[in-house]
């Protein structure tokens, strides 16, 4: 519990640097006195208009993505026990990113709200397929990693194939395969607050049973835990996540697959302390790679999934050799 | 406390495996269940555990009808440990056996172990011998460690009832005998064990009863001590 508080405490401290870098950096500079005159809502318009909408709803969108990614992965990989568990590895992104890519197509005409929704509802029908084989007794993680990335890649396959039919410019299908926090406002970064909320909300009252569900379906039937039953709400949530967090950035590769083992590193292997860290420590290393894409190669800036991708192939390499 | 069962079948995709299974296993005492392989042993406990349900009979624990009770309601009188079970990767002894303490109608937020509880993990350590072993991981351990680390798991759920299938596969004869012997004092304590296995020999020299299928049927049930080999089906034998 002492070292779960240190290191939450911890992250919260890298958080709010990440926070200060985002609304103090970049191609415009401003000093300090007027940044913190900004974001106290007290300084002048310009510097308002910088900090409050411009960069702060980058931030937030950043912030937003990598807690549903983290949670998303948390949940996949304990629900069906295995550790390749990653919402766009398995396929829950990919229904979203269809949406997505039908709506950059311009064939798909909604609304902010009704895009996020649409993407929710997408994710959650590749979160169905995947809860149904993961209910089939004896399904060995391989297959059912095999299965993930089969739908996975059908669906970038479809999502790709609509970009390219549509001739959407390519740098815009570039952000969004890569993923990209870049332009984003307030109004994109709003209507997936609530879906964030219905994601915690269903996965909280089932993390206790997760940790009984690494001991195999049996074993947890045997304790009370309903696997099926559990499976099934922790796999929903981890849909209404993962279509969030899509249809705010795009696909954003390396988050849902690594934060939950930098969590367990952390933390150890309660379920539920892995989950709440996952929290803050995907926020952050995704803001932090959001920092990174957008200042490194200013004026211009690369897709944040090159940068969590670069980041993470190699911490994943470490955690597999390590520690799986 | 005694489970009943009375003439129970159970028929899966038309395939009959169980048919008319009739004892008694009566809590205090080590049963084991023996018989060839496809006779029915494994599908008996899962029926037990609440995991399956019987296609026709009856199963009575201390005289009340089980067969209508849910899955999770059964559960809280049988602990489970099936065949083939794998540890959890990375778990340590004492996270396994903590996660016995688990108790699905009780979930706060910020469930840590209480003194009380962490107390009872150990005592339940120290009852198969393996809390030296507490702090190690649980893939790290032999083959008996490992079964006694499940044991001690399934004593931490404190159910009356404690279902071990077929565990001992794989174990040296030392281990096998000395997880016998741990099996027998468990059930002097007042624990009803049924353990389903293919050791004959250490079922004739701890058991305190034997129940032997054969084809789905009960062919013999009553005292160890007996010709267990000629009683098993020569068809499946």
């Amino acid at each position: 519990m002492k070292r779960f508080l240190v290191v939450i405490g911890v992250l919260i401290l890298i958080l709010v640097l990440g926070v200060l870098i985002g609304v103090a950096l970049g191609p415009v500079k401003v000093d300090a006195h007027r940044l913190l005159s900004a974001i106290l809502m007290r300084g002048d318009a310009s510097a308002h208009v910088l900090v409050w909408d411009l960069r702060m709803p980058r931030v937030v969108a950043a912030l937003l993505v990598g807690a549903c990614l983290g949670v998303s992965g948390c949940l996949l990989q304990s629900s069906t026990r295995n550790p390749l568990g990653d919402p766009q590895l398995f396929g829950l992104g990919g229904g979203a990113a269809v949406v997505q890519a039908l709506a950059m197509a311009g064939i798909l005409r909604t609304g902010t709200w009704g895009l996020i929704a649409l993407s929710v509802v997408a994710s959650l029908i590749g979160a169905g397929a995947i809860a149904l084989f993961a209910s089939r007794q004896g399904i060995s993680p391989a297959r059912l990693a095999l299965i993930g990335v089969s739908l996975s890649a059908l669906a970038a396959a479809v999502a790709t194939g609509i970009l390219a039919e549509a001739r959407v410019f390519s740098q815009q299908s570039l952000s969004f395969i890569g993923g990209s926090f870049a332009n984003r406002g307030w109004s994109d970064v709003v209507p997936a607050l609530p879906f964030f909320g219905i994601g915690l909300v269903l996965a909280l009252p089932v993390m206790g049973k997760l940790n009984a569900l690494a001991l195999g379906d049996r074993v947890a039937a045997n304790l009370g835990a309903e696997p099926r039953r559990t499976r099934a709400i922790a796999i929903a949530a981890s849909g209404v996540l993962g279509g969030a967090a899509v249809a705010v950035a795009g696909l954003v590769g390396f988050v849902g697959l690594l934060i939950p083992h930098l969590a367990r590193l952390l933390v150890g292997h309660d379920i539920r302390a892995i989950l709440i860290i996952s929290i803050p420590l995907g926020a952050a290393v995704t803001l932090f790679a959001d920092q990174a894409a957008r200042l490194v190669f200013t004026p211009s800036e690369v897709p944040v999934g090159l940068v969590t991708a670069v980041v993470g192939a190699p911490l994943m390499i470490y955690v597999a050799r390590r520690v799986l | 406390m005694i489970v009943n069962l009375e003439d129970l079948s159970f028929v899966r995709r038309g395939k009959t495996v169980l048919s008319d299974v009739a004892t008694v296993i009566p809590d205090g005492a080590l049963t084991c269940l023996v018989g060839p392989n496809g006779a029915g042993k494994t599908t008996l406990l899962h029926i037990l555990a609440g995991e399956l349900r019987a296609t026709s009979g009856k199963f009575l624990i201390d005289g009340s009808d089980a067969s209508a009770l849910s899955q999770k309601e059964v559960a809280c009188y049988f602990s489970l440990i099936p065949q083939d079970v794998q540890p959890p990767p990375h778990f340590t002894v004492f996270e396994l056996v903590a996660l016995g303490r688990f108790r699905s109608d009780k979930r706060p937020l910020w469930w840590r172990l209480s003194e009380i509880e962490r107390d009872a993990v150990h005592s339940y350590l120290a009852r198969c011998r393996i809390e030296p072993l507490s702090q190690r991981r649980v893939e790290e351990l032999s083959g008996g460690e490992q079964q006694r680390a499940w044991l001690a798991f399934g004593l931490a759920q404190e159910k009356r009832f404690l279902l071990l299938d077929e565990t001992l596969d794989g174990l040296d004869i030392i281990a096998k005998q000395s997880f016998f012997r741990l099996l027998k004092e468990i059930a002097s304590e007042g624990k009803g064990v049924l353990l389903t296995t293919h050791d004959l020999d250490l079922v004739t020299q701890f058991a305190d009863k034997v129940v032997v299928l054969n084809d789905g049927s009960v062919s013999y049930e009553g005292s160890p001590n007996t010709n267990l080999p000629q009683l098993f089906s020569p068809n499946n034998g």
